[in-house]
């Protein structure tokens, strides 16, 4: 059986959730990292120009990412609502 | 994994480590300070009723558990990470010559291998790429040193180099080399024996040697409390980073065995952690030990070590403080540190 890890809150739940928030701050990182890897090479490769994405975009390029916005906003902030997604009891 | 992720999300945790070091340490101090300027604290345990219950506190500690978790055991940790590429790792050790002798059937001390230090997943001599594992995550042991990390074994040499080259030299619980090279380096006319317990790290060590084309450097297994070496048989018996991983008994085993091993008028040295008697510093200390699964670090930081040391027939016994890089406070630094000393004695 796997030892219990060392806890530093009152509530473990939070030493816990904090570990997960830690493992995405990080798989966050690893992502920026490789997009600007990514742009630099498309701006050396000439179909970018250097600084383009970093430029505020156009209202037609932020309305065509509306949908999605709404979406991830709603999948991330929905678990708050706390409602059932299923029949249960009890 | 790939290496580009590897790199990413380790660059990731070290600076996450360096803002703990600076900013979460400092707020941590400060918050000490405040309350310490109405009544001062004699005792660790005191600052720890004063402090252990405060939010930042506990981050302070989460994080420095967990950073150090994530850096080995993570999906992007060095343990995976070597694991993945173990045949390759291992196919690339140099042939190491008679620069390597192991022993099979050595039986390695419960201390030893009941707690896996650093937090590394089965400690450093679990697995047979052990000493790579090791290597990679002591890059960033000490996180404000970054490149400069090799320069703190070459400090501690020059300082042992001052009064003089020895040229028989034992170093104690060498790892994978890193604190033996300088030695091997600044020493070309030296004798150098390298010991430790564990086998992946000694083979590490001498294929690096093998690829220096160091000739007065052996690296060989062996328990530093019962070497089979002969009495008086060296001038300077040394080590880096190693008592503080030994119970007190043991630790006082050690430093009869250097007695043993040491000509007349040899000096011992070994370079290690002491906290200040200032109670925030132990407390900070003990914490860390705890943490980063050393348990030894408060016993030896308690230990009587020159009443020991006086009681073997050591004597010029110094403690000092060691400053790992130019333009370190060693007595009240700003940013967290670990508390270098250097511990030396002189057979009679």
């Amino acid at each position: 059986m796997a030892r219990s890890e060392q806890t530093f809150f009152e509530d473990e739940a939070l030493d816990r959730a904090f570990g997960v928030v830690m493992a995405l701050a990080t798989e966050v990182q690893v992502l920026r990292d490789r997009l600007g890897a990514l742009e630099a090479r498309l701006a050396a490769a000439g179909l970018v120009e250097a600084g383009e994405l970093a430029a505020a975009p156009g209202d037609e390029e932020r309305a065509a990412g509306e949908a999605d916005r709404r979406a991830f906003a709603a999948a991330l902030l929905e678990p708050l609502l706390g409602r059932q997604s299923s029949k249960s009891v009890g | 994994m790939d290496e580009r992720s590897f790199v990413a999300a380790q660059d990731f945790l070290l600076e996450a480590k360096k803002y703990w070091t600076t900013e979460i340490y400092g707020a941590l101090k400060a918050d000490y300070r405040h309350k310490a300027a109405k009544a001062a604290p004699g005792e660790p345990a005191e600052v720890r009723a004063m402090l252990g219950e405060t939010v930042l506190y506990r981050y302070y500690a989460w994080l420095e558990r967990h950073l150090q978790r994530f850096k080995y055991s993570g999906r992007y940790g060095l343990a995976p990470y070597h694991r993945e590429r173990r045949e390759a790792l291992l196919a690339g050790l140099a042939d190491p010559g008679g620069r390597l002798a192991l022993d099979p059937d050595l039986d390695v001390p419960k201390y030893y291998s009941a707690v896996d230090i650093h937090q590394h997943p089965g400690g450093v001599s679990g697995e047979d790429i052990a000493g790579f594992v090791y290597e990679r995550g002591s890059r960033s042991t000490t996180p404000m040193l970054g490149a400069r990390h090799r320069d703190l074994h070459q400090r501690f040499t020059d300082i042992l180099a001052a009064e003089g080259a020895p040229s028989r030299i034992l170093d104690m619980g060498c790892g994978f080399g890193k604190s033996t090279r300088p030695f091997y380096d600044s020493f070309p006319e030296a004798r150098i024996e390298a010991i430790d317990l564990s086998a992946p790290c000694l083979a590490l060590a001498a294929s690096i040697a093998a690829e220096d084309q160091a000739r007065n450097v052996r690296y060989r297994q062996m328990d530093a409390l019962a070497t089979d070496y002969d009495d008086a048989g060296f001038d300077l018996v040394t080590s880096t980073m190693l008592i503080h991983e030994m119970p007190p008994e043991e630790i006082e085993r050690s430093f009869a065995e250097a007695h043993r091993l040491l000509a007349p008028g040899g000096r011992m040295a070994h370079l290690d952690f002491l906290p200040a008697s200032e109670p925030f510093a132990r407390f900070i200390h003990y914490g860390h030990g705890r943490r980063n699964n050393e348990p030894f670090m408060r016993p030896l930081a308690e230990m009587d070590l020159e009443g020991v040391l006086a009681g073997l027939g050591f004597r010029d016994i110094e403690i000092q403080p060691f400053a790992e890089a130019d333009g370190v406070d060693t007595v009240d630094s700003a940013a967290w540190r670990f508390p270098w000393a250097v511990v030396s004695a002189r057979k009679a």
